[in-house]
């Protein structure tokens, strides 16, 4: 579950990369909220049958496929009808600060994107400025726990591409198109933030060290502390079919599954989510987080001990178990 | 310098050897200068003299098998062959002064059920570390135990105490991680002891070199072992919580059984 945030106005320490423009973001959308320049909602055609998404409770089974005539079914925020390119698939819990100019920098990733929020247990108006920022909102009353917003998006998602990131703080759309260009034009499956935390250190965080682990578990050393846990990452429609849309609300057990298919694994731009999030930041000192994604990371080994056997497919060379009554 | 132990205690080493004529006398050498009531040298699938150069030691039993047993087996069969409190495992490729080796024992005496070497100094900044290293620390922090760091049975020395032996079964020993795996469940006094170079002074061979080596794989799969034995007994999350992740909305179930 996503903590609930505190707005602690002494852990505002500012990360050096893409914090100038954040701010700039955040402060041209405060003037919006400000009432001075709102253009009254052209916006809000744009999100056609979701103009009066139910304000309880959206469930999947309530996900309608695309013949079906539900008011639940989520048209493309760019054009009726159009199957977009692009799924943006924002996860939000009270981000109310944030979430219009990650929307506005997530619509421009593509010219056909549609851009799906998924907002729950926000209580701070999240929703009503992701429907006005221009994104199809599927909201939920209830905090759907972690990542959970994950799967629920990507199952409404109708685009090739699934990208992944987060209400909380804004990357730009030029730091989004290498991830869409990956997947699009260059046979990518899974593309992953190059980004391994910091580790340039003898001892590292446990979340650093569960990521490592489980990649080097997976005989894929070279992708380092790279993660699905970690935004932004962008998956093919391919890859969704094979993980399963359910199973990205625990990524660590979503790498496993894309890793064992053999889908193409990629590393992309670095984009230092550590030092930009202030949430992930306080996150570190969150025990009972750390816990859960540690236990994730396990979930997932699990998996691993499921597929490839005890010993996760690795040899045991010439060891003669018989004389020492080891299974 | 003579090395004492409290009267009521007895030690003993366990050394496995293949072909170390190099430095099989040297071992045994050192650990004669200890207060050791057995040595038991587990010599398996020699092909040189280390067998001779072993039997010309006085006080040494020799455990003598024509074929090779596998990696940590002979830790094992050593170990089933001894009553002693305190047991010592060593390697015969590789000397290691008796002063270096006395904590052990001492650590042991003095309460510790495993006395682990504390490889830490030697492993440097976690972005130059192995694989192996990282798993290594992975399933320590997984069990509970951050502080052991990157340390393993896998490494030697290290030295168990009877109860240790007892509770983990000496067969266990054939897959180091997985005995440690297993004293750190049964709630073991599992400590890091001192720190004796084992990385640059190991013997290069050809299988143990480069990344992604064959020994790198198998010791990465003893991990993996271990992860799936704590797994049956603590299921596949080791305890460690889910929170009101809302699985079900997303159309997931529960978390996923190992096998």
């Amino acid at each position: 579950m996503k903590p609930v945030r505190q707005k602690a106005a002494g852990s505002r320490r500012r990360g050096r990369a893409g914090a100038r423009k954040r701010r700039r973001l955040v402060q041209s959308k405060r003037k919006l909220s400000a009432g001075e320049r709102r253009k009254p909602s052209i916006k809000k055609s744009k999100q056609g049958r979701m103009k009066n998404p139910p304000s309880t409770g959206w469930k999947p089974e309530m996900r309608a496929s695309p013949d079906s005539n539900t008011k639940f079914y989520p048209v493309p925020a760019n054009g009726a009808g159009v199957t977009p390119a692009v799924s943006v698939i924002i996860p939000v819990m009270n981000e109310r600060r944030t979430i219009a100019a990650v929307i506005k920098e997530a619509r421009k990733v593509h010219p056909s994107t549609e851009v799906i929020a998924v907002v729950n247990g926000s209580t701070d108006g999240s929703a009503e400025e992701a429907r006005r920022a221009g994104a199809v909102v599927l909201e939920y009353d209830q905090p759907l726990g972690h990542d959970v917003g994950r799967s629920i998006g990507a199952l409404s998602a109708s685009g090739e591409v699934l990208l992944f990131i987060d209400g909380d703080f804004v990357i730009t759309a030029g730091e989004l198109r290498p991830y869409i260009r990956a997947v699009l034009e260059q046979k990518t499956d899974v593309a992953l933030n190059n980004y391994h935390g910091p580790r340039r250190r003898k001892q590292v965080h446990n979340v650093v060290l569960a990521k490592h682990a489980l990649n080097a578990m997976l005989g894929l050393p070279e992708l380092g502390g790279a993660s699905m846990t970690a935004v932004p990452h962008a998956l093919s429609r391919k890859a969704v079919t094979v993980i399963g849309a359910e199973a990205l609300a625990v990524p660590p057990l979503a790498q496993v599954k894309a890793a064992s298919a053999g889908l193409e694994i990629r590393l992309i731009e670095r984009i230092p989510v550590g030092i930009r999030n202030r949430k992930r930041r306080t996150r570190g000192h969150n025990s009972q987080l750390v816990r859960l994604v540690m236990g994730d990371h396990l979930e997932a080994a699990a998996l691993l001990i499921g597929q490839r056997g005890r010993r996760g497919g690795c040899t045991d060379l010439l060891r003669k178990r018989q004389y020492c009554e080891v299974r | 310098m003579d090395y004492v132990l409290p009267e009521h205690l007895s030690a003993a080493a366990v050394i496995s050897v293949q072909n170390e004529e190099q430095t099989i006398v040297r071992v045994l050498q050192e650990l004669r200068k200890l207060p050791l009531r057995d040595i038991i040298a587990v010599i398996n699938g020699t092909t040189d003299g280390s067998l001779a150069a072993a039997m010309e030691m006085p006080g040494v039993t020799i455990v003598h098998m024509p074929e090779p047993l596998g990696h940590d087996v002979g830790r094992a069969v050593g170990a089933g062959m001894t009553d002693a409190d305190i047991v010592l495992f060593v390697d015969g490729d590789l000397p290691v002064a008796a002063s270096d080796l006395m904590p052990f024992l001492t650590a042991v005496s003095k309460g510790a059920d495993v006395a682990l070497n504390d490889i830490s100094p030697y492993l440097g900044r976690f972005d130059r570390w192995d694989d192996v290293s990282m798993i290594k620390a992975f399933v320590n922090t997984a069990l509970g135990r951050k502080s052991l760091r990157a340390n393993s049975m896998t490494s030697v020395p290290h030295a168990l105490s009877r109860k240790a032996l007892d509770t983990i079964g000496a067969g266990r020993l054939a897959v180091p991680p997985a005995a440690q795996a297993a004293a750190i469940l049964a709630g073991l006094n599992v400590t890091v002891c001192c720190s004796v170079d084992v990385i640059k002074r190991n013997r290069v061979r050809s299988t143990n070199t480069g990344k992604g080596n064959d020994v790198a794989r198998l010791i990465m799969g003893d991990h993996i072992e271990a992860l799936c034995d704590a797994m049956e007994q603590e299921g596949p999350r080791l305890g460690l919580p889910d929170f009101v992740r809302r699985r079900h909305a997303a159309g997931g179930d529960g978390p996923c059984r190992t096998g």
